[in-house]
């Protein structure tokens, strides 16, 4: 029953467990003997030669799973994607995160990672925008751009001496403000092109990191500052004398509509039913959710009701079932 | 940031607004340069106050006046927008990259220098860490001081930079790209598209080029793809001018051809062009597709053409002196020439051991022995040098020093060295003037010349610089204008998609391979010849509608029978007259008819008959091939010509070869002996003559001809009696068989035609052809144009994708997966052959020495055969690049 703490009615029970069982049925046929658990012999052909990858030992002259998960071969490598596991960066991963230190020249970041992560300064855009190296004084105001417990969305950038560390490409990269941060399991999160998404219609940005944080938040429109900046401020003679947290504060009195905190209430609801049922995660599915909310009369507060739950279960079944028929 | 410091420093009251500078020509000093701006669309340039009311403090001085097109240069740099100097190598535009580098230094900014060869990366790492010291060097061998601001690096490196998002990424202000003209380049100039579309938006460049005639195209493509202005400073002006000479081979002395002042003198290029002993006639070698020249054998008992050149030079002292050849072979082969020739005193020998022997040290003791270097040290003292890419870097490195210490007098190089790095010697000399280029030898371009002959004339210390044409054949005043004083190569976009550009720009979240696309150069220009395009069919179509014909139907109809009849004709020709049937009875004395040749070159008539004349079968013999030394060809195969006594009209128009036309027997003209190929020979008759032996006396000829015109005459009625292809010839195909069938039908078709009996039909049919050919260009231009609207590699965009799915590298929703991931970091070779190998395990059991043979296949393509000999393991390569090359063109 995957673990869920409801209080349910009798139908609703059966009707949930109905849905589960059906989707339990559906995808087995895919890769029903691929998922092993610890000591699980993997079969491999050693005449061909293979490789052994991540979460494999060879014991005895058999190759052994050292995890629980599912057997993923590419040509000859053979390696064992856990199912339930921490979040493992990659490069170029989109992640949501933390901050819970200012260093020299660096900020420190959880994000659900073993260790932390390294934000250095040089790695993101100064907020007046002029490509220039940093100076002294921009580490003294390190904590006008970003202090302990913001919110930062950033890109992994790779592993170094020192750490994992990240980078904000372009300014819209940066400190996430006026929105939710949910956490839930980061195997959930299905790897896209994109993991940043506006909901045009409820002026929403939603961000899925990779790590399993989840950014729901006010739209914000991210633009290049850097021309604008230039033609406003020739006088200026050098950037240094530029105060950040001023601009910084002008925007925390910006007003959030109600409406807009509904909204951003509901899509966190939509993600938590999600991942308490334990449903990948992406933005077609949190859509539809929010929107059998909305269909059902839902108010915000009763989609974490089992009823809610339930009914979502229902048609997260169906939906598959009619994929696979089609597919 | 340069604009706004000068603005802070002296924004005093009277801003007098600067006329705009569009084309503002500084002639008049002599050295004139042109300037103009690129604005992007919709951009309004600012107002700003004229520059020589508040000059600011430069950010460097140099102890020289500025050249009108530097200066210019330097103000567009502080004003902080972005420009390109197009000018010839030895004009000082490096001036222009120091004042960037001195003006970011101020400015507490970061710098970024590309150049495309490590060599030239290594020289001006050296020449601006002497000048300022805050210099640091990265390219694929060595990184030095990675922190510094100012950093030289060849452009492969800046771009994988970018793609990794390198801090430096955030701090770059001035990005300075050396000689961008290899943007052209087949195989790397992608790099430098890619990273002038990826580069940061808020930073400006210093494009740094040879002369290009469309330089103002490549600006606004900066400007449009940046959004920023962008300035072209333009020059012809060259420090040290240059005359040109020929020196025609077996002759033995200069012709000047070229002035300094940019002359082209033509009394002495036909001087140059009479001295020629033309090699092709003393030996044949050339006719066999051989470039063996006299240049490099040398005539018994002479002193070969190359030895003869270097001792005049040395003589009139016009040491040093750099040989171009076109290739590496043909480059030792010239040094061994010179092996009698010591142009070095004593002292210079011994410092010149010194210097080699203290640079070898770092080899070690096995590698000091290589032929390479054991050869080199005879020839380097005696002061010859050699200079290809094939030496050891090292070596290369020896002899650039030697070079420019003057310690070599005279070098051998092939073309690469006449790119970047500043060695410039008194004298140039081309081996050749044709260079081979893939697939045949052809004219060195008016960009390379230019290019090479750039290294002459040394700024400062020769008056003049001297390039040398060696000639060994005939060429036309045409030709050797175009090639010595013809414009330089327009500086086209030579874009391409890579595996590993594509999964580099999925992987990132902004990254958009269509992006790319859109704003690459090649796009722009494609855009730019869409109403060119237009505008040509537009007026074609024009000309068509114009053309009227009445009848056209049944005209057209008439038409096609006749392509097809003489088609026809043609394929029953080939098959009888292919020597399989042909052979036995090409005989002396018998008559064949033969095709005239036409005298207006046009001359595709009308009529059912082509112009046919008679003639008498003297001799044949069969046409040498390249293949033939291969051994094992038939004799059915080869070509055959055949030696035709007919009349003919023989006329020679001035020094070129004289012309030979066959005219009708009864038309004046004298009668001779031409030989024509099989292929013009009509047919054959059954009628032989008795041929004189002796032909060689005119009255003979004139005898023999007029026997021909009485056989003629005596078959008039009949027609001549022809050898029957099927009684007499044996021939039995049933393709010969079926197209007379379809022969006669048509013939019957003709007579049906109405039209045929019209007047005025050859008149029609030839006014009915330019209207078909009309159509045929209007329907090509209109193909063009519908490639160049759709996005250009759209097709290969897709193609490519699909491969990379097929072989899991990317899914679906194209997200990069583990093997793409390991192809992204492959930036040097084959991406996807490589991964698949790693994942292949083929890599896992090998032995250092196999890996490092397998590897090394990678990088160096050329010898892709090698790979054959390798042995057990590398089999398994093969089939794994077979199979994603067959997945690349399944796809494609």
């Amino acid at each position: 029953m995957r673990g869920l703490q409801l209080p349910l009615t009798q139908t609703q029970k059966v009707r949930l467990q109905r849905a589960l069982e059906k989707l339990e049925s559906l995808p087995s046929k895919a890769n029903s003997n691929a998922s092993v658990t610890v000591a699980d012999t993997i079969p491999v052909n050693y005449d061909d030669g293979f490789l052994k990858g991540h979460g494999t030992t060879e014991l005895s002259g058999e190759v052994v799973a050292t995890v629980c998960g599912v057997v993923e071969r590419v040509n000859k490598l053979v390696y064992v994607r856990t199912l339930r596991a921490r979040y493992k960066p990659e490069v170029g991963d989109i992640i949501v995160g933390r901050v819970i230190e200012v260093a020299p020249k660096r900020w420190r970041l959880d994000i659900n990672y073993s260790q932390d992560a390294v934000l250095m300064l040089s790695s993101i855009n100064l907020p007046d925008g002029i490509q220039r190296r940093r100076t002294a004084e921009d580490e003294l105001n390190m904590r006008g751009i970003f202090e302990e417990n913001d919110v930062i969305c950033a890109e992994v950038r790779g592993f170094q001496h020192d750490g994992l560390h990240l980078q904000a490409r372009s300014q819209k990269y940066g400190k996430l403000q006026r929105g939710q941060l949910l956490s839930f399991p980061p195997y959930l999160v299905k790897r896209r092109k994109q993991h940043w998404h506006y909901l045009e219609e409820y002026g929403i940005d939603l961000i899925l990191g990779c790590n399993g944080f989840v950014w729901v938040g006010e739209h914000v429109e991210a633009k290049d500052e850097m021309l604008v900046d230039q033609a406003d401020k020739p006088d200026s003679q050098t950037p240094k004398t530029i105060d950040y947290s001023m601009s910084l504060e002008g925007q925390e009195q910006m007003y959030t509509p109600l409406e807009t905190r509904q909204n951003i209430c509901r899509i966190a609801n939509a993600i938590r039913v999600l991942s308490m049922l334990g449903f990948i995660v992406t933005v077609e599915v949190v859509m539809e959710v929010v929107n059998l909310g909305v269909s059902q009369n839902m108010d915000t507060h009763q989609m974490l009701g089992s009823e809610f739950c339930v009914l979502v279960a229902e048609r997260e079944a169906e939906r598959r079932s009619q994929k696979k028929t089609k597919g | 940031m340069g604009s706004l410091k000068r603005k802070s420093i002296g924004d005093s009251g009277d801003e007098v607004l600067p006329p705009p500078k569009q084309l503002r020509d500084s002639a008049g000093e002599g050295v004139a340069c042109v300037h103009d701006v690129s604005y992007p669309d919709g951009y309004v340039p600012e107002p700003r106050s004229s520059s020589s009311q508040d000059l600011p403090v430069p950010a460097k001085e140099f102890p020289f006046t500025l050249d009108p097109f530097q200066s210019e240069a330097i103000k567009c740099l502080d004003n902080g927008e972005s420009v390109m100097v197009s000018a010839h190598t030895s004009a000082g535009k490096t001036v222009v990259a120091l004042y960037a580098i001195a003006m970011s230094l101020r400015n507490k900014q970061r710098v970024i220098y590309t150049a495309p060869i490590k060599a030239l990366s290594n020289q001006k790492y050296r020449e601006f860490k002497e000048e300022f010291s805050d210099v640091g060097l990265m390219t694929g061998d060595v990184t030095i001081e990675p922190n510094a601001s100012c950093l030289v690096m060849t452009t492969e490196i800046w771009r994988s930079m970018q793609y990794k998002g390198s801090e430096i990424m955030r701090e770059v202000a001035w990005i300075i790209f050396d000689e961008v003209h290899y943007m052209r380049d087949r195989e790397r100039g992608v790099v430098w598209e890619e990273s002038i579309v990826m580069a940061p938006k808020n930073s400006r460049f210093v494009f740094l080029s040879a002369t290009v005639p469309n330089a103002k195209e490549f600006a606004d493509w900066v400007a449009k793809v940046h959004q920023q202005p962008c300035h072209i400073v333009y020059t012809d002006y060259r420090p040290t001018p240059l005359q040109h000479y020929i020196f025609p081979s077996g002759g033995d002395g200069l012709y000047l051809v070229v002035d300094e002042k940019g002359k082209f003198r033509e009394d002495s290029f036909q001087k140059a062009l009479n001295a020629l002993v033309p090699a092709g006639e003393s030996d044949k070698k050339r006719e066999n597709g051989k470039w063996q020249k006299s240049l490099v054998t040398g005539r018994v008992g002479e002193e070969s053409d190359i030895f003869k050149m270097v001792k005049m030079i040395i003589q009139r002292q016009y040491d040093p002196v750099i040989c171009f050849s076109f290739s590496k072979r043909e480059c030792e082969f010239l040094a061994m020439q010179m092996a009698k020739m010591d142009l070095n005193e004593e002292n210079e020998k011994v410092n010149i051991e010194t210097i080699f022997w203290s640079a070898m040290d770092m080899l070690s003791d096995d590698d000091k022995k290589l032929p390479q270097v054991t050869n080199m040290l005879p020839l380097l003292k005696r002061g010859i040098g050699v200079h290809h890419s094939g030496l050891l870097p090292i070596l290369k490195e020896v002899i650039e020093i030697l070079f420019q210490e003057g310690l070599i007098k005279c070098l051998f190089a092939t073309e690469t060295f006449s790119i970047g790095l500043n060695m410039p010697a008194r004298t140039v000399v081309f081996t050749n003037v044709r260079k081979f280029d893939g697939d045949k030898f052809r004219w060195i371009s008016s960009g390379e010349y230019i290019q090479m002959s750039g290294r002459a004339g040394r700024r400062g210390i020769d008056k003049r610089g001297i390039c040398i044409l060696m000639v060994d054949e005939k060429l036309e005043p045409s030709t050797a204008k175009m090639m010595l004083k013809g414009s330089a190569d327009s500086l086209n976009s030579a874009f391409h998609l890579s595996y590993n550009t594509l999964l580099n720009q999925l992987r990132c979240e902004d990254g958009d391979p269509e992006n790319l696309l859109r704003n690459s150069f090649y796009q722009f220009q494609a855009d730019r010849a869409i109403p060119d395009l237009q505008k040509q069919a537009k007026d074609l179509e024009e000309e068509r509608d114009s053309i009227v014909i009445q009848e056209e139907e049944s005209l057209k109809s008439y038409y096609d029978l006749l392509q097809q009849y003489k088609s026809l004709k043609k394929d029953v020709r080939d098959i009888v007259l292919s020597p399989k049937y042909s052979l036995p009875f090409l005989q002396p004395g018998r008559l064949v008819s033969i095709e005239c040749t036409a005298n207006d070159k046009s001359g595709s008539s009308f009529s059912m008959e082509d112009q046919v004349t008679w003639g008498v079968m003297i001799n044949f013999e069969r046409v040498k091939t390249t293949s033939e030394d291969s051994g094992n060809t038939k004799p059915e195969d080869s070509d055959y010509k055949v030696d035709v006594l007919t009349r003919c009209v023989v006329s020679r128009d001035g020094v070129a070869k004289k012309s030979i036309n066959i005219v009708p027997l009864k038309e004046p003209g004298e009668p001779a002996v031409v030989s024509v190929p099989l292929s013009q020979i009509n047919s054959l008759s059954s009628v032989r003559l008795v041929i004189p032996k002796d032909l060689l006396p005119l009255e003979v000829r004139e005898n023999t001809l007029k026997k021909v015109l009485e056989v003629l005459s005596r078959f008039a009625k009949e027609g001549m009696p022809l050898l029957d292809p099927e009684e007499d010839m044996k021939v039995q195909s049933n393709s010969y068989r079926k197209a007379v069938r379809r022969i006669e039908a048509l013939e019957s078709l003709f007579d049906k035609h109405e039209i045929a009996k019209s007047p005025l039909i050859e008149e029609k049919l030839r006014v009915l052809k330019r209207k078909e050919e009309l159509t045929a260009r209007i329907k090509s231009i209109k193909k063009a144009m519908r490639s160049s609207s759709v996005l250009a590699f759209k097709d290969e965009l897709k193609a490519r994708k699909r491969v990379l799915r097929r072989l899991g590298y990317i899914t679906s929703d194209n997200v990069v997966e583990l093997k793409g991931k390991v192809a992204c970091e492959i930036s040097s070779a084959d991406e996807l052959t490589l991964t698949e190998l790693m994942f292949n395990g083929v890599l896992k059991d090998l032995k250092v020495e196999e890996m490092v043979s397998l590897l090394s296949c990678f990088v160096w393509r050329k010898n892709f055969r090698m790979l054959q000999s390798q042995g057990k393991n590398l089999t398994y390569f093969f089939t794994v690049a077979r199979y994603s090359s067959e997945g690349c063109q399944n796809t494609a």
